[in-house]
């Protein structure tokens, strides 16, 4: 060892108080009691599921009977199954919320941080349906989405659709939808994420890009989006991985319907486990979309350059 | 109108009346286009404030009305009655002050389980020393990225193997199933994350003074920890309420009794059962959503404080 770090661990000792700092085995057994009941139920609930989940995948299991191995068959079967493979379709197909959500979020920000009076009200208003449970949000727009209702109408008057419809109820326009209500009730999220990035950048940096001359524009596309970039990552990997695994919003409006145009990813697993009780062939669906996940969740990260703000 | 033609102005400077008159035009110019660009911007605000209000503006009146046409759009209610309200309070199979309850103390278990063990775990991590502290600190943040998609059926699985969702005695089953809605829940990452962060800007010498006084550990973080980490603590109990009150979807998979559904849960069962009245639900609707809207205007700058630190980890 030394004598620098010695010198900080000493230091350390007397910033966190000397009794708490030493290491004998009564603050040692004091320590993990504080901590015990949280890592109870941190074992139970989330690494047993992935270690129970992960062997579940190989096995063949309905609670009842004890888990059967039976190696890949579960992987064969899922991957021979279209209905799967619609379902994938669909939660790909979702992602497409990713870049119109995070594109509206950035605007959002940058428009309720200017500095106008009242804006706390629309940052207010703009977060609402972000604490509203996705069972009412889903009931108020299957609600709102019914033929002669809300939405049929303003469409109908915009122009924009011909005839009454309930987008819900018909197979070409449910998950554009059930999309939209993604959007609405995520974007006020992203918006405060991206309102506390705006916040921490100095303007200096802007300042000076307009005192030397650059327009609105380039002042945005050279100084501010750089600046959003480290936030930027973290939003669009959270809304993709979201989007690859929606489900709440597809579980309370469609149940996947109609003729299967909803059903996602997800709902196939939700399905062969609380449907079939098929636990074995769920969880190995589970691992696939995890993957899969994992693997647009990189993706991501190559696409906006690791969150550089240097870039 | 400030003038810049001072007495003393060096009279070889031209016209300084026209330098002023310029100023003062680009100065109105300016104000104009800001000016412009404000009622634009209010605008665009409203119209986006519109977007996401009316939804529930729409369900508020929709509610209050007696009868008559449900879906069409409307700006104003075309009757007010407290009917449906009546009807959705007593009409139902399920009564709906029974789903209230289960709401109300799903929560407060929740929420105060949930506060409790991260304010208790998360201080050793922060303020003491012992052997194996790293390793559970990281292990717990891998826990964080590890793919859970397997949680639910696991957790459903290990909610049965617990004996919670047998049915043997009304008072025990109550006290049960209302546990094996909570209990998955509990143990909050992001909470330990972060309590422990505020824990650590507490300054160690409050600690050991503390501790040279005499105080047991438990002492310290009851007296010092927890008062001095309260914005933070509270911060996250908001966040951890709206999460419970919100939370459906394992409650309404899991339990077999219909009776301890939470509101949010039971307001889908309604909506099935009792689908000839939407308007009935949507009273339902509305009174599942005020507390949430309660709880965030009065904690709105802990719950956005709590969402930024929550995601900063």
């Amino acid at each position: 060892m030394t004598s620098t770090s010695r010198r900080l661990s000493r230091r350390e000792q007397h910033q966190q108080g000397a009794a708490g700092a030493k290491v004998t085995v009564r603050n040692t057994l004091i320590a993990y009691a504080f901590m015990l009941p949280f890592l109870i139920l941190l074992v139970l609930f989330h690494t047993w599921p992935v270690i129970f989940g992960t062997y579940l995948a190989f096995t063949d299991y309905n609670i009842i009977s004890p888990p059967k191995w039976v190696g890949l068959a579960n992987f064969h079967e899922v991957f021979a199954d279209e209905q799967f493979w619609a379902g994938l379709r669909n939660s790909l197909k979702y992602i497409l919320v990713v870049p119109v959500i995070q594109v509206i979020s950035i605007l959002l920000a940058l428009l309720v941080n200017r500095p106008l009076r009242g804006i706390g009200f629309f940052r207010t208003a703009y977060y609402v349906p972000v604490v509203t449970s996705f069972s009412v949000v889903g009931l108020i727009w299957s609600w709102l989405y019914q033929q002669g209702g809300v939405v049929s109408s303003l469409l109908q008057g915009l122009g924009l659709m011909h005839g009454d419809h309930d987008l819900l109820n018909s197979p070409s326009t449910a998950l554009i939808a059930v999309m939209f209500v993604t959007l609405w009730k995520g974007v006020g999220y992203y918006m405060v994420l991206y309102l506390a990035g705006l916040q921490s950048m100095s303007p200096e940096l802007e300042e000076a890009a307009v005192i030397d001359g650059a327009t609105p524009a380039q002042v945005f596309w050279n100084v501010t989006l750089p600046g959003l970039r480290p936030t930027i990552l973290v939003c669009s990997l959270m809304s993709t991985i979201s989007a690859i695994k929606v489900f709440e919003e597809i579980y309370v409006m469609t149940q996947g319907g109609p003729a299967g145009s909803t059903y996602t990813a997800l709902f196939y697993t939700y399905s062969r486990a609380f449907v079939d009780f098929k636990y074995g062939l769920a969880a190995a669906a589970g691992i696939i979309v995890a993957f899969i996940s994992i693997g647009f969740g990189i993706l991501n990260f190559v696409l906006t350059r690791g969150g550089k703000t240097d870039a | 109108m400030p003038n810049i033609n001072l007495p003393g102005t060096p009279a070889r400077l031209p016209a300084p009346d026209a330098f002023a008159q310029a100023a003062a035009q680009l100065r109105i110019r300016r104000q104009r286009r800001l000016r412009l660009q404000n009622i634009l911007a209010y605008t665009v605000l409203v119209i986006i404030a519109g977007i996401m209000l009316y939804p529930f503006y729409w369900t508020l009146i929709t509610s209050l009305e007696p009868s008559g046409p449900i879906y069409q759009p409307k700006l104003l209610p075309s009757g007010l009655s407290l009917r449906s309200y009546a009807e959705i309070w007593s009409g139902t199979t399920v009564p709906f002050w029974r789903l209230l309850i289960n709401s109300v103390v799903i929560c407060v278990l929740g929420v105060s389980l949930t506060v409790l063990l991260a304010t208790l775990a998360a201080y050793p991590l922060a303020k003491m020393r012992f052997p194996g502290r790293d390793l559970i600190f990281y292990a717990i943040l891998a826990l964080m990225v590890l793919p859970n998609e397997s949680g639910l059926i696991v957790n459903y699985i290990t909610t049965i193997k617990l004996h919670l969702l047998d049915q043997s005695n009304p008072v025990l089953d109550t006290v049960r199933q209302y546990m094996a809605v909570v209990l998955p829940t509990i143990a909050s990452i992001v909470g330990l994350f972060l309590i422990r962060q505020s824990y650590l800007s507490i300054p160690g010498e409050l600690l050991e003074a503390a501790r040279i006084d005499g105080a047991s550990e438990l002492t310290i973080w009851r007296r010092i920890m927890l008062p001095l980490a309260m914005p933070t603590i509270a911060a996250f109990a908001i966040l951890e309420f709206v999460a419970y009150w919100n939370s459906f979807l394992w409650a309404r998979i899991m339990l077999p009794d219909k009776n301890m559904l939470p509101l949010s849960a039971g307001l889908l069962e309604l909506s099935g059962t009792f689908s000839t009245n939407s308007r009935a639900v949507m009273a339902g609707a509305v009174i599942t959503i005020i507390p949430i809207l309660v709880v965030f205007a009065f904690g709105q700058k802990y719950f956005m404080k709590g969402l930024e630190g929550a995601v900063k980890g």
